[in-house]
């Protein structure tokens, strides 16, 4: 196990890995109890237009996968305050013309491939040292404003009108929510892929609230499942040759299925 | 009315949604450590009212004042503590033990990364007290009982150490010996630590001996000063949308 730590790109990977599994699990806490876990999955697939613009304008397809997500979650945000439109039909809009637009996109610009492949199911051997840069730097920020704000998030997801009526600013939250989400998700989108970025986001937080426990408790167990999946994945992968998102992804269900068995109630 | 400055100065208020009117014309004051009942039938526009009291909804015209001020320029909203009609109807599902949630009640008067102040601790413990639930703080809030959720929800409103306490038909889901000792719990914080009551319900023969003044609400606003007198029947018809005199006769030929 100790030799794939001597590759430098696997070194990359798990710092990346490990960033995004921390990052995932404690804002996936708030999607899932906000109940955005369609969202997390339309902001993946706004993120891969911004990779697919970034592939064929040869830049580096992070920073506008940040920026789409960015602009996307706002969208959504403003479309589901400003109008009174059926929410999850907005998010299906949004993430099959986002995917559909990327595909097109990447194909006219000849960048399709190995390129594209890489950011929908994730690839270990691709993480570059700028990615990491930009994943550390956007991942240190994230964080942060999770951190700060965690105590009004928790609030807000539980009864959003309390919230409002105590003093909490909760449209200026909410925004920020969804900012946050759609910067962790484009981050994750080089490791795990923009089709299973959100299997990591909301299936470690599923699993943790089977345990049946208080806030705390539910964000540092859905962190312990999101760190063992990265790296049982990630090592999986590394070993058989696999893409490491979808290794993940089976690794988090794998868990997810034992939480179940262990709280079987 | 002895007191001068009302906490809530409600004017000329209406709400109209898909040109049907909820609310229409309804002008009210309520002043500090009254106990106010609110009544009226379903659909009569009792939970607008109180939706449109904590600035939730925006009225279609009118005004409504809280301590002398537009809602828009209040900032000290911790002095309202307020328990909605689902409260006591939690997801099970929702990771949250007692103390987690009456912590919520302290929110907003933390400052960023702050950990609970000593303050904050003394709030909740003498709020989860005084609703007898300190046996309860690490029970996950989805496992207990109505009357015990409902105990809750009204510990974390008190957590913030408010003024004016407005409970929108909180009982949903109680025992009655629960809703008893409730009743008697409003009656204790209104009469002997002062908090100001507004209570929509439809038990008024249980508090009518607490209540201060009773409002009933039926798209328009009727202000009964003496609760304990009984309802004229034009104020019933008015509040009902019937014709109470018609009522009343055919009571008698039975």
């Amino acid at each position: 196990m100790i030799e794939m730590f001597e590759y430098d790109f696997m070194q990359r990977a798990f710092i990346a890995g490990i960033i995004i599994a921390i990052l995932a699990s404690i804002s996936g806490t708030f999607v899932v109890l906000r109940r955005y876990s369609l969202m997390g999955e339309t902001l993946a697939h706004s993120a891969l237009l911004g990779v697919a613009v970034g592939l064929v304008a040869e830049f580096n397809p992070l920073w506008s996968a940040v920026l789409f997500a960015l602009f996307a979650a706002w969208l959504i945000e403003y479309l589901r305050s400003a109008f009174s439109l059926y929410s999850d039909a907005v998010l299906s809009i949004l993430l099959s013309g986002s995917l559909a637009s990327a595909v097109i996109i990447v194909s006219l610009g000849g960048a399709f491939n190995n390129s594209l492949f890489s950011y929908l199911f994730g690839s270990i051997l691709a993480v570059s040292s700028d990615d990491i840069m930009v994943i550390a730097v956007f991942g240190a920020i994230s964080l942060f404003l999770l951190l700060l704000f965690s105590k009004e998030f928790y609030f807000i997801a539980y009864d959003e009108e309390v919230a409002k009526t105590s003093g909490i600013k909760v449209n200026i939250l909410n925004f920020l929510l969804v900012s946050v989400v759609a910067i962790i998700i484009a981050l994750s989108i080089r490791v795990v892929g923009s089709l299973l970025v959100s299997a990591l986001m909301i299936i470690p937080t599923v699993a943790a609230l089977r345990f049946r426990v208080g806030f705390l408790k539910t964000v540092l167990i859905s962190l312990v499942i999101a760190l063992l999946s990265v790296f049982s994945g990630m090592t999986l992968s590394f070993h058989f040759s696999l893409p490491s998102g979808a290794t993940i992804v089976l690794c988090v269900l794998f868990i997810f299925i034992l939480s179940l068995v262990i709280n079987k109630k | 009315m002895k007191f001068s400055v009302p906490i809530f100065d409600v004017k000329n208020l209406s709400f109209v949604v898909k040109e049907q009117t909820v609310l229409s014309s309804i002008s009210l004051e309520i002043f500090p450590s009254e106990y106010i009942a609110i009544i009226g039938p379903n659909g009569g526009g009792k939970t607008t009212l109180v939706r449109m009291l904590l600035g939730l909804e925006k009225p279609t015209s009118g005004e409504v004042k809280i301590y002398g001020k537009k809602l828009s320029q209040f900032k000290e909203w911790y002095k309202i503590g307020y328990v909605p009609q689902r409260a006591s109807l939690v997801d099970s599902s929702f990771p949250a033990t007692v103390l987690d949630i009456v912590n919520m009640g302290r929110t907003s008067q933390r400052t960023l990364f702050s950990t609970l102040s000593k303050s904050d601790r003394t709030f909740v413990h003498d709020a989860m007290q005084k609703m007898d639930i300190l046996d309860l703080a690490d029970k996950m809030v989805g496992t207990l009982s109505g009357g015990q959720r409902q105990r809750v929800m009204i510990a974390r409103a008190l957590a913030s150490n408010p003024k004016i306490l407005i409970l929108d038909e909180p009982n949903t889901g109680v025992d009655a010996a629960s809703q008893k000792k409730f009743y008697a719990l409003l009656r204790e914080l209104n009469k002997k630590d002062g908090i100001t009551i507004v209570f929509i319900t439809h038990d008024i023969g249980v508090i009518a001996d607490d209540i201060a003044r009773l409002f009933t609400i039926n798209q328009k606003a009727i202000i009964c000063n003496n609760p304990k007198q009984t309802l004229s029947c034009e104020e019933m018809s008015s509040l009902y949308g019937i014709d109470a005199h018609l009522l009343h006769n055919h009571r008698h030929e039975h």
